[in-house]
């Protein structure tokens, strides 16, 4: 792969064809077949794509330790509409981060690194549910720039979705009110800063004029 | 193949012995598939440590032991005996020093002596360096004996997934075997107590004025 060879920093030729095979023949001890292969991504689709190196903080050590290098991406589900980080080591493709954004993460510069970003997050990459502390370091700053912006307008968006289900009712009530509000306000040419109970009165005075 | 207090698995497992001089980077190679960390810090292992590293194929999930050996021959304790039932190998060399190439013969004699008929995968390490001792053309030894032979970096990574690729594909037989995505499970629902969260995110200010192992190098791979 040339993107292999790049990374290398030896300058040597490489030996004729360095992929041949010259090992012994030796009997197979296992018998494998080939499976259905899935990558759990199926019903989601990838927001952002880069190319990134991941940390994470060793807090006995108090320092940062390498998790992976490879691709990062945010994958929003079709049909819930939550959205997890998940990153790959490259050539393994094992995992090394698989988490939900939430509304309550941050993600922030790193203090001495402008191409990386820290963020916290219940990490659950083996599989068990794991505190972490993530850094991520990018090839460009635009890189790290367009993760950190990605990372937070879906954290802001899983918030209102989550208000919106919480309070899906009341909003459809406020809706229903500020629609009927503007009509009123047409009329009246009045500031939009009102309180509730201003615009509750309004609405009813509105109702009064249509019954009038 | 695995120890008594390792948990078995039910997808095939393997056990892997990798031998070579002390300080080749054996345990460096091994950590920084487990945990994806590279270890600057030399500390020589003591008798042996056995890891489990799990791989994805198109054939399904794959399980090799990893018996990561004492290099240094005061460390070195019951070699025969990690040796044994032993199913693939890996004998890892330093291309910065010389004396780890020049070893070869004898690691590679003490294996065959137990482990006859194995697949055997050899790793010349180090390949970031830029002063190397030993020159890709120089290594021969793979040749005479039929081994494979790999040029890596567990510094940069370079061909850091080949031994294992290779081995599985002996072992099974299929030249076609390859790594796959793994499934990213859905991650659980969790509850974020706020004091719990202030907490983090104090540490993370912390940590976020923590230099980063390796700033400078460019290889995202």
């Amino acid at each position: 792969m040339a993107s292999a060879d790049s990374e290398r920093r030896d300058t040597e030729e490489s030996p004729a064809g360095e992929d041949e095979d010259t090992g012994a023949q030796v009997a197979p001890i296992v018998k494998l077949e080939e499976v259905v292969v899935t990558t759990g991504e199926e019903n989601e689709d990838a927001v952002l794509d880069l190319k990134a190196k991941l940390y994470r903080f060793d807090k006995d050590g108090n320092q940062w330790k390498e998790r992976g290098a490879g691709t990062v991406k945010f994958l929003k589900h079709k049909e819930t509409g939550k959205v997890r980080l998940v990153m790959r080591q490259s050539k393994t493709l094992k995992i090394c981060a698989n988490h939900l954004v939430l509304p309550s993460m941050t993600v922030q510069e790193h203090a001495g690194n402008d191409k990386s970003c820290v963020w916290h997050a219940t990490d659950f990459a083996d599989g068990e549910l794991k505190d972490e502390l993530f850094c991520i370091r990018f090839p460009s700053i635009e890189n790290c720039k367009s993760f950190m912006e990605t990372f937070q307008e879906i954290a802001e968006s899983q918030q209102k979705k989550e208000e919106n289900k919480d309070a899906s009712a009341a909003a459809g009530l406020l809706e229903k009110l500020s629609v009927e509000e503007k009509k009123g306000e047409d009329k009246a040419g009045e500031t939009p800063s009102k309180t509730k109970e201003e615009d509750e009165a309004e609405k009813s005075d509105a109702e009064k004029k249509n019954d009038e | 193949m695995a120890l008594p207090n390792q948990q078995t698995v039910d997808y095939p497992s393997f056990k892997l012995v990798i031998v070579g001089d002390g300080g080749t980077g054996k345990t460096t190679f091994v950590k920084r598939h487990v945990t994806g960390e590279f270890e600057k810090k030399y500390e020589p292992t003591i008798g042996v440590e056995v890891h489990p590293l799990d791989f994805f194929t198109n054939c399904g999930k794959i399980r090799f032991y990893c018996w990561d050996t004492a290099g240094q021959e005061k460390f070195g304790g019951l070699r025969d005996g990690y040796y044994i039932h032993g199913q693939c190998a890996i004998i890892m060399f330093d291309v910065t020093a010389r004396l780890t190439y020049k070893n070869v013969p004898t690691w590679h004699r003490d294996l065959c002596r137990v482990c006859e008929n194995i697949p055997i995968v050899l790793c010349g390490n180090k390949v970031d360096v830029k002063n190397r001792q030993v020159k890709a053309k120089q290594v021969t030894f793979h040749r005479k004996k039929n081994l494979q032979y790999y040029e890596i970096s567990a510094k940069s990574n370079y061909n850091f997934e080949k031994p294992f690729l290779y081995l599985a594909r002996k072992l099974a037989g299929d030249a076609n075997i390859h790594f796959v995505e793994s499934p990213a499970l859905a991650p659980p629902e969790v509850q974020i107590d706020l004091a719990v969260q202030q907490q983090h995110e104090a540490e993370l200010a912390a940590a976020a004025s923590q230099p980063l192992p390796d700033d400078d190098d460019d290889a995202f791979e």
